[in-house]
């Protein structure tokens, strides 16, 4: 661009967080954490119930739960249904958007409908899906598929959109067809953004799993916490709690590493949420 | 001019149109109890509003919601700004309020519902736990954007704390705690309908669950549409509130 963009020598991809071990944030952490802990013991302890989940229980209820056959087919129903349902909405909402990012025709025709369901609250869907598909394990894919698609379809159609213009030209005057040119440069120039939106599409896929449990109650961790929250084992379904935090933070952490590695160019500032 | 906005608002339009007329013919072509066509969909709304009883749940819904959501802000964004300021706590505690960011907070509902019944206040609670973390996280995000040469300057020429703050902290953190508050408007009307749904059952949740017990699909379709429609009003809302403070970051 101009001169000065020039002159800055060291790649974006340089200028990387040092490890909390070397800078000295481990300690304020560590000294937070259970703080944070402690706090949450106490208060329980002094105010709550005996059955109310606290630190001390969950980490005793944590040897029996993880090795409890309906905990581990419950979570394996959950994350099942969301690897299933993020595939499909990943494989459409990639095309879709690409398409969109390509055809302002198409965009213009769709546009509104892509933004205004990613706007409508996932969870109103829940009655009529589960009148459509009925109270099965199909509704919930639905769900996750609802939940995820839009923020895919949304942020490749930005990465489409966003292709160098030279890129296309070189290739058109090579003669490139069309769909060749959407698979071999559209779609991996837009990958970051496709990253970005899969980042959000996998939180918001999770919490669609969950609600969906929740409200037709067919087996899996939401319906897990559901149950034994019911029958006052806090501790138990805390275990779950975690679990799907675990999830939540691995999608994040697995995201953002892949996109410092494979992708050391792309700077972090896409949509969020 | 009025050719110009013809020309410009012609595409929304018919594909608006195009839509409709989609869901009329799906409507028609399969049985009511699956579908119901845009224009019964209407119709229902219409006696929904004539009856009286979509006011009220409106209200009761948007009185949860504000309540929510205004808690979330007081708490967030003070919050934030401390620990935008106090870098050794905002250190601290950064990872948690990033785990607890990503952590999907429907699990929590079935243990406020166990521990604090039925009430105005749960509800009020599952509505702060969704909107709370996104504000902080931002602010965080924010606070972190803030070179500390830019303070250690501040402080060598001797700023006062509200000058710090009026010049350096607050230009800097303010735009990302908007990101956060126009993510945390989303997720608090999730919160609002999830409460609605699995705490006790009132406002525009409430219209939808007892459309579906009673098989009524018109009045599904109607109130899908009108939380629909306030959920994309309501992200305009927040992407104008995000879009103005967005001038501050350079």
């Amino acid at each position: 661009m101009t001169e000065t963009a020039l002159r800055v020598s060291p790649p974006v991809a340089v200028a990387r967080k040092p490890s909390p071990l070397l800078d000295g944030a481990l300690l304020p952490r560590l000294i937070a954490g259970v703080g944070i802990l402690l706090a949450w013991e106490l208060v329980v302890r002094a105010l709550a119930p005996a059955y109310v989940a606290k630190p001390s229980t969950v980490i005793m209820a944590i040897p029996h739960v993880i090795v409890d056959p309906t905990f581990l087919a419950a979570t394996g129903a959950t994350l099942t249904a969301v690897a299933e349902g993020l595939a499909i909405a990943l494989v459409f909402g990639t095309g879709i958007g690409l398409l969109m990012g390509r055809s302002p025709q198409f965009e213009r025709a769709i546009r509104h409908y892509v933004n205004g369901f990613y706007a409508v609250p996932m969870i109103v869907v829940l009655p009529l899906f589960s009148l459509w598909f009925g109270y099965s394990g199909s509704t919930r894919i639905a769900t996750i598929i609802f939940a995820a698609i839009f923020s895919i379809i949304i942020n490749v159609a930005d990465g489409a959109r966003s292709v160098p213009r030279e890129f296309l030209e070189v290739a058109r005057s090579f003669r490139s067809k069309r769909t060749r040119m959407l698979l071999e440069i559209v779609l991996p120039s837009s990958l970051p953004y496709l990253l970005a939106g899969f980042r959000l599409a996998a939180g918001r896929a999770l919490i669609g799993a969950v609600v969906a449990e929740f409200f037709i109650s067919i087996g899996g961790l939401g319906y897990f916490i559901l149950y034994n929250s019911r029958v006052y084992k806090h501790n138990e379904a805390f275990v779950g709690v975690l679990l799907l935090a675990a999830f939540g933070v691995g999608f994040e952490l697995l995201v953002s590493w892949a996109t410092r590695r494979f992708m050391p160019w792309y700077r972090r500032d896409e949509k969020t949420n | 001019m009025l050719k110009n906005s013809i020309r410009r608002t012609a595409p929304f339009w018919l594909s608006i149109f195009a839509g409709i007329a989609l869901w009329e013919i799906a409507g028609r072509s399969t049985s009511a109890a699956f579908m119901v066509p845009f224009s019964a969909t209407l119709v229902r709304l219409w006696q929904l509003v004539a009856s009286g009883t979509f006011i009220t749940q409106l209200l009761d819904s948007g009185q949860l919601f504000l309540t929510g959501f205004v808690l979330a802000l007081a708490v967030g964004m003070p919050l934030g700004m401390l620990l935008a300021r106090v870098r050794a706590l905002r250190v601290g505690v950064e990872p948690y309020i990033m785990i607890l960011y990503a952590t999907p907070m429907v699990a929590l509902i079935p243990f406020i519902l166990s521990m604090m019944g039925f009430g105005f206040a749960p509800k009020v609670l599952v509505v702060f736990l969704f909107a709370v973390f996104p504000v902080l996280y931002n602010t965080v995000e924010g606070a972190r954007s803030i070179k500390p040469e830019l303070i250690e300057v501040a402080e060598s020429f001797r700023s006062g704390e509200w000058a710090l703050w009026r010049e350096v902290m607050l230009p800097y953190t303010l735009p990302y705690t908007m990101t956060g508050v126009r993510q945390a408007i989303g997720r608090a009307l999730v919160g609002m309908v999830a409460a609605e749904f699995f705490l006790s059952s009132t406002g525009l949740g409430q219209l939808i669950m007892s459309a579906s017990q009673n098989f009524d699909t018109g009045g599904v379709f109607a109130s899908i549409l009108i939380i629909g429609l306030i959920g994309v009003g309501l992200m305009r809302l927040g992407l104008k509130i995000e879009q103005h403070f967005a001038r501050w970051r350079n």
